[in-house]
C-alpha cells in the first residue's frame, strides 16, 4: 500500500476494507471496469475486421462462436458494457465542462444512466435478435 | 513531533515536483471521446444491419467510401482513447517504477499495433 | 434513491462494504481482530451499542474492534457525546480528537456506519445499529481513532495556501468587488478536516503524489481569488499526472462533505482553467 510514514510498524487505518459503497464509487468503478471490458472487444473487433477481408474459413469459424451460446452470453455484457460506457461517458464529458456537480444532479443523472443503458441494451438485442431472427 | 518533522513530510509531499505535463494527456481522451460518440453508435448500428448477410456482404459494405472513412475514425479514436484511458489505470495500480513502465509501453505498442491492423485492414477491404 | 445533500442518509443498503477481505492487503502483524465487550449499562431501556476501532501502539497487540453500549436516554444527541460519555464512565483511554463540538474545528472527523463525518453533528438515532467507528482511512493509526495526518497538511502546504501579491497600489488593501468575492462562496469554509481526502480511492491508491480533494479545493480557493497574482505559477505546479490528474471524478468527496461542500467541482474548475492556457 503506498503513502508516507516513517513509522512502518504503525498500522494503516482501513479504507476499501471498511468504506461504504454509494452510487458515486460503485458507477466510477462501473466505468473503469466497462472500459477494460470493451478494451479486450476492441481487440476482438479488430480479429473480426481482419478475418473479413482475409480468409472465409476463418470468417465463418469466428462468427459461428460468437454465435454459441457463451459468445452471445458475451456479446450481450459487451454491450451493456458499451452502453454504460457511453452514457456515463456523456455524464462524465458534461462534468468535464464543469456542469451538473451538484450532488442533487450527481444522483439523478447517475440513475439515469443506470437505467438507460440496461434499456438501451434490452432495445438492441431485441432489435437485433428481430433482424436476424 | 516537532519542526523537522514537519520539514520532513513537506519535502516528501513537494516530491520529485511538478511535471508540468497531463493536461494535454486530459485534453485528447475527451477529444477523442467525443469523436467517439456518434462513430460508437453509428458503427454499432451499421454492424447490426450488416451482420446477418455473410461475408462478401460484410466486405462489399466495408469497401463503400462511405463505410471505410467512418470505420477508419473510429479504429483511430477508439484505439487512442483505449491506450490513454489504459495507461491511466496502469498508473493508478502499478506503483514500481519498472513494472509501469513497461506496461504503459506495453500499451501504448499495442494499440499503434492493432489501429494499423485494423486500417490495413480496411485498406484490404477497399482494395480488394 | 436521489441523495440531495450529502446530510442525506441513504434509505436503502444494497451493500454495507465492497465485496472483498475484511483484511485484504493489510500486513499480518495489523489485521483487526475481535476485541472486549465493554458492561452494558444497569437499567437501560433504549441501549445503543458501538463497534469502536481501537489500537495501542504501546501494548504491541494488533488493531481490534470494541463493543461499548450506552444508554441512550443517559446521553446528549450526538455521536461526540456518547463517546466522551463511554471515555468518562466505561473506557478512560478512548481516545479521539475533539474541539468545538459544533462543526467547524474539523477535529472529529471519523469514517461512522462506513462514510466519513464529524462526529459533533452526527446524530446518535441517524446511526446503525450497532454502530460502526472507524479512524478516518487510510492514515497511520496513532491510537485508537486518532491518525497521523502530517501528510495530508504537508500536501496542503505544498500548495501555498496564501494570498501571493504584491503589496496593494494605494498601500491599503487589494479592492474586490462583490462578484469576484462572490467566487470564493463554497471553497473558503473548508475547515480542513480531511473527510473528502480519506475517502477517495485515487488517494487511497495514490495518496503519496496526488493532492486529494481538500488540498485541490484550496489551491482552486486561491485560483479563484481575484487578488492573487501567482494563479500561473500554482497551474504550473499543479499540471501533473499525479498531483492533479489522479482525480477521475470519483464524487466520493462532494458526497461525503460535512459542511456540504464541493471538492469535485473546484478540481474541475482547475482542470477547466488548464485547458484555457
Amino acid at each position: 500500500m503506498k503513502g508516507s510514514h516513517e513509522n512502518t510498524s504503525r498500522p494503516r487505518s482501513p479504507h476499501v476494507q471498511v468504506y461504504r459503497p454509494q452510487l458515486t464509487s460503485v458507477l466510477s468503478f462501473g466505468h473503469r471496469l466497462s472500459g477494460l471490458f470493451l478494451s479486450l472487444g476492441a481487440v476482438l473487433l479488430v480479429g473480426w475486421l481482419l478475418a473479413a477481408v482475409t480468409e472465409a474459413p476463418a470468417f465463418s469459424h469466428l462468427n459461428a462462436w460468437l454465435g454459441s451460446f457463451l459468445g452471445l452470453a458475451l456479446l450481450f455484457v459487451w454491450t451493456l458494457a458499451l452502453f454504460f460506457h457511453l452514457c456515463n461517458g456523456i455524464r462524465h464529458l458534461f462534468w468535464d465542462a464543469v456542469i451538473g456537480f451538484e450532488l442533487k444532479t450527481v444522483y439523478l443523472t447517475g440513475w439515469i444512466v443506470v437505467f438507460t443503458s440496461i434499456g438501451l441494451t434490452l432495445m438492441t438485442w431485441a432489435l437485433a435478435l428481430w433482424r436476424i431472427g | 513531533m516537532g519542526s523537522d518533522d514537519n520539514r520532513v513530510a513537506i519535502s516528501r509531499a513537494r516530491g520529485l515536483g511538478s511535471a508540468k505535463t497531463g493536461a494535454g494527456q486530459w485534453r485528447w481522451q475527451r477529444v477523442t471521446a467525443v469523436a467517439l460518440v456518434p462513430l460508437v453508435v453509428w458503427s454499432l448500428a451499421s454492424l447490426i444491419a450488416v451482420v446477418g448477410g455473410g461475408r462478401e456482404a460484410v466486405v462489399e459494405w466495408l469497401a463503400m467510401p462511405g463505410a471505410a472513412i467512418p470505420m477508419i475514425l473510429l479504429l483511430i479514436a477508439l484505439f487512442w482513447h483505449i491506450a490513454l484511458g489504459l495507461m491511466v489505470v496502469a498508473e493508478d495500480y502499478l506503483h514500481r517504477d519498472g513494472v509501469r513502465f513497461a506496461a504503459v509501453a506495453v500499451i501504448q505498442l499495442g494499440c499503434m499495433a492493432l489501429g494499423v491492423t485494423g486500417v490495413v485492414a480496411m485498406v484490404l477491404a477497399l482494395i480488394a | 434513491m436521489l441523495i440531495k445533500s450529502s446530510d442525506e442518509k441513504p434509505r436503502w443498503t444494497l451493500l454495507k462494504r465492497f465485496p472483498i477481505p475484511y483484511n485484504a492487503q493489510v500486513p499480518k502483524e495489523h489485521r483487526i481482530k475481535e476485541g472486549i465487550a465493554w458492561p452494558v449499562p444497569d437499567g437501560a431501556k433504549r441501549l445503543k451499542r458501538f463497534q469502536i476501532y481501537r489500537y495501542n501502539p504501546e501494548d504491541g497487540e494488533p488493531p481490534r474492534i470494541d463493543t461499548f453500549a450506552i444508554d441512550r436516554d443517559d446521553c446528549g444527541p450526538m455521536l461526540l457525546d456518547a463517546l466522551i460519555k463511554i471515555k468518562d464512565e466505561i473506557d478512560p483511554t478512548l481516545t479521539f480528537r475533539r474541539s468545538c463540538r459544533e462543526g467547524v474545528c474539523g477535529s472529529c472527523s471519523m469514517n461512522i456506519d462506513g462514510t466519513n463525518w464529524l462526529a459533533c453533528i452526527h446524530d446518535i438515532d441517524d446511526l446503525d445499529e450497532p454502530a460502526t467507528i472507524y479512524p478516518l482511512n487510510n492514515l497511520d493509526v496513532v491510537r485508537d481513532l486518532v491518525g497521523d495526518q502530517r501528510h495530508a497538511f504537508a500536501q496542503y502546504a505544498a500548495v501555498k495556501p496564501w494570498l501571493d501579491a504584491e503589496p496593494p497600489v494605494d498601500g491599503k488593501e487589494h479592492l474586490q468587488t462583490p462578484e469576484e468575492r462572490q467566487e470564493l462562496d463554497g471553497y473558503y469554509e473548508c475547515i480542513m478536516c480531511f473527510c473528502c481526502t480519506s475517502g477517495c480511492p485515487s488517494h487511497w491508491w495514490n495518496g503519496d503524489r496526488f493532492l486529494g480533494p481538500a488540498v485541490l479545493l484550496q489551491a482552486w480557493r486561491f485560483i479563484a481569488d481575484s487578488r492573487d497574482q501567482a494563479t500561473g505559477e500554482r497551474l504550473n505546479e499543479l499540471e501533473d499526472p499525479f498531483r492533479l490528474y489522479r482525480c477521475h471524478t470519483i464524487l466520493n468527496c462532494t458526497r461525503t462533505c460535512p459542511k456540504g461542500l464541493n471538492p469535485a467541482k473546484a478540481i474541475a474548475e482547475i482542470k477547466h482553467k488548464m485547458t484555457t492556457r
